[in-house]
C-alpha cells in the first residue's frame, strides 16, 4: 500500500470544497449556508498546507492558510451579526424568507 | 531562503515600503482613532465625519504627491507640490522607484498610484456626502466610518496587489466592511434582506476564488502575479494548448474560480443576483459607495491578474486568448442584460443597479479586448503593446468619469430622497418645479444620465469611444471582437430609452397636487454641480485631453 502522498491531501481538500458547494446550494437556514462557506475555506487551506509540504509553493502556502483562517473568522463574525440582524426583522433565518427584494 | 536572509532582505526594503504606503497607513491610523475616539468618549466633542475627512484629505494629499513625484520625475513646477514633496521626505531611491515592494507582495507604478489617488479622492467626495444627507446619525458616526475607510483601505490594497494571496486578502479587506455597510440601516426589513443576500452571496464566491488561488499557486509553486505565466510555459515544456492537457485543465479551472470571485465584485452576469437587491436595500450613499469604488478596484486588480498571464510562447498566447474571447462574452451578456433588466424598474436605486451591471459589461469589453490585442500574431496590423496601452487607457479614462457620474446619480438619489422620502421613479415628477437647489440637482441628474448613455459632449461619450475603438482595433485579430463591439453599440442605444423614461418623468411630468414644493438645501446644490462639473469637463474642454494622456502615460507603465 502507497503512503499518503500530495493527491490524498489534495482528494480530502476537493471533497470538502464540493460538500461546502453542495451545504450552500442546498441549505435553506443562513447559518446552514455558512457553515456551507466555512467547509469550502478549510478545503482550499488543506490544498495550501499540502502544497507547501509536497511542492516548491513552500512557506507562501502555510503562511497563506494562517492568513485564511484570521480572514474566515472575520468573515465569520460578520455574517453571524447580519444573520442575527436579519431575525431581528423577520423572526425567522429561513434565507427564503428573504424575499421583499425582487424586480 | 533560510529566516535569517528574509528578515534582512525584509528590513533592507523596509524604508522604501513605508515611504509608498503612507497613505494607507495614514488611512488605517484613521480607522483607529475612529473606534478610540468611541471608547474613549470624544466623539462626542469631535464629530467623527471631520476625523474621517481630516484623515482621508491628509492620504489624498500623500497620494497626489506620489503621483506628482512619478509624473514630474521629482521636479515639481509649482511651490506646493514641492514643499508637499520635501513634508513627506519622498526620494528617487523609494517613491521614485518603481517596483515590487514590502518583499513582492504589493506593486508600486504609474497604474496602481493613479488608481490609488483616484480613490482616495472618491472617499473624500463620499465622506463629504455623508456629511451632506447625514445618513450615519451622531450615535453610529464612528462606526460608518471606520467601515468606510477599512473598505478603501482594502481598495487600495487591491489595486497594488503582486501576489495571488493579496488578491484574496484585498478582495475580503473590501467586501467585509460592505457586506455591514449594506446593513447599517438597523431595523429597517429591506436593509437586513439585502445584507443578508450581499454576505451568503459574497461570503461563497469568496470561497471559491480562494480554491481557485490555491489551485494556481500549487501548480506554478508560487503566487506571485508578475511570474504565473513564465511558471506556467516552463511547467509545459513543449506542449501546446489543450484542455486535454492535466495542467492546463487545472490551471484554467483555476483562473476561471478566481475570475468568478473577481465577477461576483463586478456584479457581472450570471454573478449579478446580489447588486439589484443590496443596492435598493442600503442606502444611497452606500450604493454609490459600492458601485463606483468596489468597481475600480476590482478593475485594476483584474488587469493586474490577466497580465500575469501575458508572454511571448504560443501556449501563453494561445490560453490569453482563450480568456480575452470567454471575457468578453461575459462583457456583452453582462451588458445586454443590465439593460434590458432596467427597462421595467420602477425605483430609481434598483434601475442605476442594472445600469451598473450594464457598465460593468463595456469596461469588461477593454479587459478582453486587452487579452485580445495582447497576443497579436506577428505580422498583423496591429501593434501589441500600442494597442494594449490604449486598451487599458479606455478602461482608465471610463472609470474616471464613471467615478463622477455614477457619484453624482447616487448623490442625487440621497439628496431627493431626505427631501421626499421616497427613491420610486414615480416620486420624481415635476421635481424641476421645485426650489433653486432643486433645479440643480435635476440638471446635474440630467448631465449623469446623458453622460452614463454616452451622448455627446459629456465625458461619457469619449470613454465609450475609446473602449469601443480599442475593441474595434482588436477585431483585426479576431474577428469576434467585431460581434461585441457592434452589440455593445446597440446596446448604447437600447439603454437610452430608459434613462430618458426618468427625464421626462422629471421634466415634463407635472408635479402630483398633494406635494409641497421640493427645496432642497443649497449646499446640496453646490456640491452636486461640483462633482457634476468634471463630467462636462471631460467632455470638451482640454483637461480630456490631459486625462487621456496621463491615462495613456500609466497604461505604458504596466508594458514596459
Amino acid at each position: 500500500m502507497d503512503s499518503v502522498g500530495l493527491n490524498h491531501y489534495l482528494f480530502v481538500g476537493a471533497v470538502l470544497f464540493v460538500c461546502g458547494i453542495v451545504c450552500m446550494a442546498t441549505k435553506r437556514n443562513a447559518i446552514g449556508v455558512l457553515m456551507g462557506v466555512e467547509l469550502v475555506l478549510n478545503g482550499a487551506n488543506i490544498n495550501f498546507v499540502a502544497l507547501s509540504r509536497y511542492t516548491p509553493l513552500g512557506l507562501d502556502g502555510q503562511v497563506s492558510s494562517m492568513f485564511v483562517i484570521v480572514l474566515a473568522a472575520a468573515e465569520a463574525a460578520v455574517a453571524l451579526a447580519i444573520a442575527l440582524n436579519f431575525y431581528n426583522n423577520h423572526l425567522s433565518i429561513d434565507v427564503d424568507r428573504a424575499d421583499d427584494l425582487r424586480g | 531562503m533560510t529566516a535569517n536572509t528574509l528578515i534582512h532582505d525584509l528590513l533592507r526594503e523596509l524604508p522604501r515600503s513605508v515611504e509608498i504606503f503612507v497613505p494607507e497607513l495614514i488611512l488605517s491610523a484613521t480607522v483607529v482613532c475612529l473606534l478610540l475616539s468611541r471608547i474613549v468618549g470624544c466623539d462626542k466633542k469631535i464629530p467623527p465625519c471631520w476625523t474621517a475627512i481630516i484623515g482621508s484629505l491628509l492620504a489624498f494629499m500623500a497620494i497626489f504627491a506620489q503621483f506628482m513625484y512619478l509624473k514630474s520625475g521629482a521636479d515639481a513646477k509649482t511651490q506646493v507640490v514641492r514643499s508637499l514633496f520635501e513634508i513627506l521626505q519622498l526620494s528617487a531611491d523609494g517613491v521614485g522607484t518603481i517596483g515590487p515592494y514590502f518583499s513582492g507582495l504589493l506593486m508600486h507604478d504609474h497604474f496602481g498610484t493613479l488608481f490609488r489617488l483616484g480613490l482616495l479622492l472618491f472617499l473624500v467626495l463620499m465622506i463629504t456626502l455623508t456629511v451632506l444627507t447625514g445618513i450615519p446619525d451622531s450615535e453610529d458616526g464612528p462606526d460608518f466610518y471606520a467601515l468606510m475607510c477599512g473598505a478603501t483601505v482594502g481598495m487600495l490594497l487591491a489595486v497594488t496587489a503582486n501576489n495571488l494571496l493579496m488578491l484574496f486578502v484585498a478582495v475580503e479587506m473590501m467586501s467585509v466592511p460592505s457586506y455591514v455597510m449594506v446593513g447599517f440601516l438597523k431595523g429597517r426589513k429591506l436593509s437586513s434582506e439585502a445584507a443578508l443576500k450581499y454576505v451568503v452571496y459574497g461570503a461563497g464566491t469568496a470561497g471559491v476564488m480562494l480554491y481557485g488561488i490555491s489551485l494556481i499557486a500549487g501548480l506554478l509553486g508560487s503566487g506571485s502575479l508578475p511570474e504565473m505565466g513564465d511558471r506556467f510555459a516552463f511547467l509545459m515544456g513543449k506542449q501546446t494548448f489543450s484542455l486535454a492537457s492535466g495542467e492546463t485543465i487545472t490551471l484554467v479551472l483555476g483562473i476561471i474560480m478566481v475570475l468568478v470571485g473577481l465577477a461576483f465584485k463586478l456584479s457581472l452576469v450570471p454573478f449579478h443576483f446580489w447588486a439589484p437587491d443590496a443596492f435598493e436595500g442600503a442606502s444611497a450613499e452606500v450604493g454609490g459607495f459600492l458601485s463606483v469604488g468596489s468597481k475600480a478596484a476590482v478593475f485594476a486588480l483584474m488587469v493586474r491578474f490577466v497580465l500575469g498571464f501575458d508572454g511571448e510562447v504560443p501556449v501563453l498566447q494561445s490560453l490569453s486568448t482563450f480568456l480575452g474571447i470567454g471575457l468578453g462574452v461575459m462583457a456583452v451578456i453582462s451588458m445586454t442584460f443590465g439593460n434590458l433588466a432596467a427597462y421595467t424598474q420602477t425605483n430609481m436605486k434598483r434601475l442605476l443597479a442594472y445600469s451598473t451591471i450594464a457598465h460593468a459589461g463595456y469596461m469588461l469589453l477593454a479587459v478582453s479586448a486587452l487579452l485580445v490585442t495582447l497576443n497579436a500574431p506577428s505580422g498583423s496590423s496591429v501593434n501589441p503593446s500600442e494597442g494594449a496601452v490604449h486598451c487599458v487607457e479606455g478602461l482608465t479614462y471610463y472609470l474616471a468619469v464613471y467615478l463622477f457620474m455614477n457619484l453624482t446619480a447616487f448623490a442625487v438619489v440621497a439628496l431627493v430622497r431626505n427631501e421626499t422620502f421616497s427613491e420610486e421613479i414615480s416620486a420624481y415628477r415635476g421635481l424641476i418645479s421645485g426650489g433653486p437647489a432643486t433645479k440643480v440637482l435635476c440638471v446635474c441628474l440630467a448631465f449623469s444620465l446623458f453622460s452614463l448613455v454616452g451622448l455627446p459632449p459629456f465625458g461619457g461619450f469619449f470613454a465609450k469611444v475609446l473602449i469601443f475603438m480599442a475593441a474595434f482595433n482588436a477585431g483585426s485579430i479576431h474577428w469576434i471582437m467585431w460581434v461585441f463591439v457592434v452589440i455593445a453599440g446597440m446596446n448604447t442605444a437600447f439603454s437610452l430609452y430608459y434613462y430618458l423614461r426618468v427625464l421626462k418623468t422629471i421634466f415634463i411630468d407635472p408635479p402630483p397636487a398633494d406635494r409641497l414644493p421640493v427645496n432642497a438645501p443649497s449646499l446640496a446644490g453646490w456640491y452636486v454641480a461640483l462633482i457634476a462639473l468634471p463630467l462636462v469637463v471631460l467632455g470638451m474642454s482640454p483637461l480630456q485631453d490631459d486625462l487621456s494622456r496621463t491615462a495613456q502615460f500609466v497604461a505604458s507603465s504596466l508594458f514596459k
